[in-house]
């Protein structure tokens, strides 16, 4: 069964260490490996790195789904065409956020909602203990 | 232009006739500054052309003649610029006169090396120079982080835990097997792996686990012997102005973690280093790109460039 984590966190650098620690524990709970987590320490922080930069927000909100052996992601609500676009557009051969997003996790998707959006990341089990 | 030529240049706004008539900045100058683009738009209410031609009036007084008076004016009128470039980082948890105060002195530096002879805006020259120091003061806080002793003990064995783990397990090992080699709990183990966090700006000559003795040789030297793998590293890794400014073994782990799909567990076996020096290789490099190539509100993407690295 599903298990749903609710998290909202002020919209600042600072605030990133409180993602990660929530995404640790939850990522140990479904085994992920060292390289697992850390694959979606970097999606993560790099994805609410330029969301701050780029969308003004007081408040981010995250979720985080945990289903079997996936952990899915999800930040917003953000309104930035900026960040629509970094998310889903790459550049042949360059290393840009969304590259970075591709080679971390599974899934990559935007939930789009009454004009804004969500950017959700879905990262599945795989190298830990069988 | 000689000193000489310098004196017989006509005061464009005749301030040397009326020394200390350039009144301070208010804070509805900087609010029309700002509304307006800028500190050009000057603080005596006449129009940009005139106010760069005050910035140039200012600056030679003070380079040509050393009057102080010239570079506190200059460094009053382009506070709102300060003002502004400081408020983009404001959400990152500092102080926003902290931040104002740290933006001054890259201002400062700007107006004191400024160079006449470039013909180059002050505004150009300046707002690289107060938003490297805003973001070296970020990057500088990343050292200040105090972590806890115990914290300091458990992240120095996880780091060999893990090393002997991956190769014995044959995989990069979970929380949980780690929390059992290293005799702690699962949740003291994520702890300590985030006060790595706190390592982020470690230097390339600082020793990766905070010890004296053979250990103490530092990062740089575990990454010696990979000179040759540098050289087959394949071009397109390396073909961004970002990349440019990273280290060869910067690029070539990046290389391998985003243009090759290795794991961090990976890239530490082939490199010869652990996997949490791997991790903050990673997370060194990305930050120092994003500081490099990200400019004002740019995202931390890596455009090609013909750089050859080699």
């Amino acid at each position: 069964m599903a298990e749903r984590i609710d998290l909202e966190v002020p919209a600042t650098l600072n605030a990133l260490s409180t993602v990660r620690m929530v995404l640790g524990g939850l990522g140990a709970r479904l085994d992920f490996s060292l390289d697992d987590l850390e694959d979606i320490y970097l999606a993560t922080g790099e994805l609410l790195r330029t969301a701050l930069d780029a969308d003004s927000l007081d408040r981010l909100s995250v979720e985080v789904v945990l289903d079997d052996d996936v952990l899915r992601f999800s930040a917003g609500t953000f309104t930035s065409a900026k960040l629509r676009a970094d998310v889903i557009r790459h550049a042949e051969d360059c290393l840009d956020l969304c590259m970075l997003l591709r080679r971390t996790v599974d899934d990559v998707r935007l939930e789009d909602k009454d004009g804004a959006f969500r950017v959700v990341l879905v990262k599945r089990r795989r190298g830990g203990p069988a | 232009m000689s000193g000489a030529d310098e004196r017989r240049v006509k005061d464009p706004l005749d301030l040397q006739a009326h020394p200390g008539q350039a009144r301070a900045f208010t804070a509805e100058d900087e609010e029309e500054a700002s509304s307006r683009g800028g500190p050009t738009a000057d603080a005596q209410g006449r129009g940009r052309d005139d106010s760069e031609k005050l910035d140039q009036y200012l600056l030679r007084r003070y380079h040509l003649h050393g009057d102080r008076a010239a570079r506190e004016q200059l460094i009053t009128m382009y506070l709102p610029l300060v003002r502004s470039l400081a408020r983009r980082y404001a959400s990152r948890g500092e102080q926003f006169d902290d931040l104002v105060q740290v933006g001054a002195i890259g201002l400062i530096k700007a107006i004191d090396r400024f160079d006449l002879s470039r013909g180059v805006e002050l505004t150009t020259y300046a707002t690289p120079n107060i938003v490297g120091e805003i973001k070296r003061y970020f990057r500088d806080k990343g050292w200040s982080v105090r972590v806890p002793r115990g914290l300091q003990e458990l992240n120095i064995r996880l780091n060999k835990v893990i090393d002997e783990l991956v190769p014995k397990l044959q995989r990069s090992p979970t929380i949980n097997e780690l929390a059992e080699a290293a005799n702690a709990t699962p949740e003291q183990v994520l702890e300590a792996l985030e006060t790595s966090q706190a390592y982020n700006s470690v230097s390339l000559q600082a020793s990766p686990n905070g010890e004296g003795g053979e250990e103490d040789a530092g990062l740089i030297d575990y990454l010696g012997g990979e000179e040759e793998a540098y050289d087959t590293m394949e071009d397109r890794t390396t073909l961004a102005p970002g990349f440019a400014k990273l280290d060869k073994r910067e690029r070539y782990i990046l290389h391998l973690r985003f243009f090759e799909g290795l794991t961090q567990s990976q890239i530490a076996e082939r490199v010869g280093i652990s996997q949490m020096h791997v991790s903050r290789l990673i997370r060194r490099s990305l930050e120092r790109l994003r500081e490099e190539i990200g400019e004002l509100d740019a995202p931390p993407v890596m455009r090609p460039s013909g750089d050859d690295p080699h």
